[in-house]
């Protein structure tokens, strides 16, 4: 097609005589481009961001807890079977979680705690990433050491600082008061957009071995609930199954069904559920605006090539083929929907981020728009096949005219 | 026979087959050769207009036969008929009918783009053609910023710049004042002096007098068909 250049220039200088008809071609385009590219980049960024703060919450935890039947002190749980489900191989770790309030003075006044009693593995179980210091673990669980772990913001709020390894906390609970030492300091998540949020005002937490515990609240030899982690490449499910099964070997109630489970994938299938919702309704919301953006694009191209019937004619009986006047506007169209299409792809991100940010100043929280590739690909596809299509289908039904016809109209 | 350029025989062209027909061309029959200066009178609705359509292959006939150069053209394709046009004829409307956007030179080009003739040539025909029209001063002029007379022999330059043996006229003076209309037909009497056949689609008698032989059509049939003696006079001086 040697003549293929002809047309390109012939569009080039078609694009530039009618500049505001061109514009208004590519603005719908734009727009359409853009829309789509910014709404779903927002809505998977939210979704992201959503779905990081859940898996947070662990993957592979399984949260077994006493249903309120089986209230008798036949079935809550003990520390031996804490033992004995954390030498279950497919078991990685133990913890309990019981929290008690108390309160605790310090230089900067008194605050109300929340002081939660925990198993050896309750570094992992919490995810807990150390700032200084260590965790405390079966050793100290073991012998009841008064140990405890704060957080870094906790302990500047105790404190005014949180480098507070080796210093005490005076927690007083049901009025006994005992001194914990501080072993570790763990940096406190970045607040959760979603799932968890501290303000001034909330108790302070405290984590101790639960054995510790027995000194303030008397003898603690019975939990209601544990987390344990299980060896993540194993069904959850399965392992749930598994430790129910001992644990009602143990207390011999077999098919009572006194001990319930929980586990964290059940909760993340949930809320994935609700994100699937969330994609469906970006993605309806996309369609729409993309289904907007093209039929403006279909408007205007439509527009445009049936007030040029007369130039075809022109063209025609010139001498023009159907073929010419087809690539001319094939030209034309491509040509506009290709910088249309380049310059929505740019908005779109542009205005992603944009809006992400002010959604993430306004809302004190960290949303990055999810841009994909492939719909900014579909986006700008079906934009320009749009406005491709309706480019070339008039311009083909005029050119499909005899040359007197098209002359005719004006 | 090797002479003749034109050769209609039988030509219809019905419109509304059926009840109301409308018979714009009936049975007509007309040879044309090489190097004459015709004149096609006809008031309007007599058919000339639809005559001149179907010789310059923009419609295409609902019976009877066309050659030109001795190919019948009345069988043809679309396509076909758009290479006829850009090959064998230089088309002048009534209305000019030059593209907004383009320049002087670039409507001339266009049936050159057309013919697949490379830019280097088609530019020097283009200007040669406009030179013969005496427009070599407005080559990058829009049609907007020219006068009608000049547009007009904008649209002669494009008819001429691919040298087609035949130059069609449809009422080519009909928007212009009368010093205008003069200077077209000199071009066109030039074109037809250096060899050219013209045709010259007409409603005015005083301008189809300037013609050799005049044509003359009425409700859809050739009326008459006559020598004009003066023109050879007027060649001859």
């Amino acid at each position: 097609m040697n003549g293929f250049y002809e047309y390109v220039k012939m569009a080039v200088q078609n694009i530039r005589a009618n500049k505001g008809r061109s514009f208004l071609t590519m603005l719908g385009i734009i727009i359409g481009i853009a829309s789509v590219i910014a709404i779903v980049s927002i809505g998977e960024g939210t979704k992201n961001q959503m779905n990081s703060e859940i898996s947070d919450i662990g993957g592979g935890q399984i949260y077994i807890y006493v249903s309120s039947e089986g209230m008798s002190e036949e079935v809550w749980i003990t520390p031996e079977d804490l033992q004995e489900l954390r030498d279950l191989k497919y078991v990685e770790g133990v913890s309990v979680a019981d929290s008690y309030n108390g309160e605790t003075l310090t230089g900067k006044g008194t605050f109300d705690l929340m002081v939660t009693a925990e198993g050896p593995d309750a570094k992992m179980i919490n995810n807990a990433d150390m700032k200084y210091g260590t965790y405390f673990g079966e050793r100290e669980v073991e012998e009841a050491k008064p140990v405890c772990v704060i957080s870094d913001s906790d302990a500047r709020r105790l404190f005014g600082t949180d480098d507070v390894v080796g210093m005490s906390i005076d927690i007083t609970c049901y009025d006994v008061t005992k001194s914990f030492r501080i072993v570790g300091v763990t940096t406190q998540k970045e607040n959760g957009t979603f799932v968890s949020y501290t303000y001034e005002g909330m108790p302070v937490n405290v984590n101790i071995p639960y054995s510790s515990m027995n000194e303030l609240v008397g003898d603690v030899g019975y939990f209601y609930s544990v987390t344990i982690q299980s060896d993540t490449s194993r069904d959850s499910q399965k392992t749930a199954n598994e430790i129910i099964h001992v644990l009602e070997k143990r207390h011999q109630c077999a098919g009572d069904e006194y001990f319930q489970v929980q586990n964290f994938q059940d909760v993340m299938k949930s809320m994935n559920q609700m994100l699937g919702m969330v994609t469906a309704f970006i993605s309806f919301v996309a369609g729409i605006s993309l289904l907007v953006g093209g039929i403006g694009v279909m408007n205007i191209m439509l527009v445009s090539v049936t007030e040029r019937t007369r130039e075809i004619g022109i063209r025609k009986s010139l001498g023009a083929k159907t073929s010419s006047i087809m690539l001319q506007f094939l030209a034309e169209a491509a040509i506009l929907t290709v910088i249309g299409g380049i310059i929505g792809i740019i908005l779109g991100i542009i205005g992603a981020y944009g809006i992400c940010s002010v959604i993430s100043v306004s809302m004190q929280m960290t949303i990055s728009p999810g841009i994909s590739l492939s719909v900014i690909l579909f986006a700008t596809l079906f934009s320009c096949a749009v406005g491709v299509f309706f480019g070339i289908y008039p311009a083909r039904k005029a050119a499909k005219l005899s040359p007197i016809e098209a002359l005719r109209r004006n | 026979m090797s002479d003749t350029l034109i050769k209609v025989e039988d030509l219809c062209k019905i419109y509304n087959p059926g009840e109301n027909e409308v018979r714009a061309l009936d049975h007509v029959n007309l040879e044309i050769e090489k190097g004459e200066f015709v004149a096609i009178i006809g008031q309007s609705g007599s058919g000339k207009s639809t005559f001149m359509n179907m010789l310059g292959c923009l419609d295409v006939p609902t019976s009877g036969r066309y050659f030109l150069n001795g190919t019948d053209v009345s069988t043809m394709k679309d396509n076909q008929l758009s290479v006829v046009r850009n090959r064998e004829i230089g088309f002048i409307f009534q209305g000019f009918n030059l593209i907004a956007n383009l320049n002087a030179i670039e409507n001339v080009e266009l049936p050159l783009i057309y013919r697949g003739i490379d830019r280097k040539t088609r530019h020097k025909l283009a200007v040669e053609s406009l030179k013969l029209v005496g427009l070599e001063k407005r080559m990058h002029h829009k049609p907007n910023e020219m006068s009608g007379g000049q547009q007009q022999r904008v649209a002669i330059a494009r008819a001429i710049a691919a040298e087609p043996p035949v130059i069609l006229a449809d009422e080519p003076t009909g928007n212009l004042d009368s010093a205008s209309s003069k200077e077209i037909l000199e071009i066109l009497k030039k074109m037809h002096r250096s060899g050219k056949t013209v045709i010259l689609i007409t409603h005015d008698n005083g301008i189809a007098a300037q013609a050799r032989r005049v044509v003359r059509i009425m409700d859809g049939k050739i009326e008459s068909d006559t020598i004009n003696e003066s023109f050879e006079q007027e060649e001859v001086l």
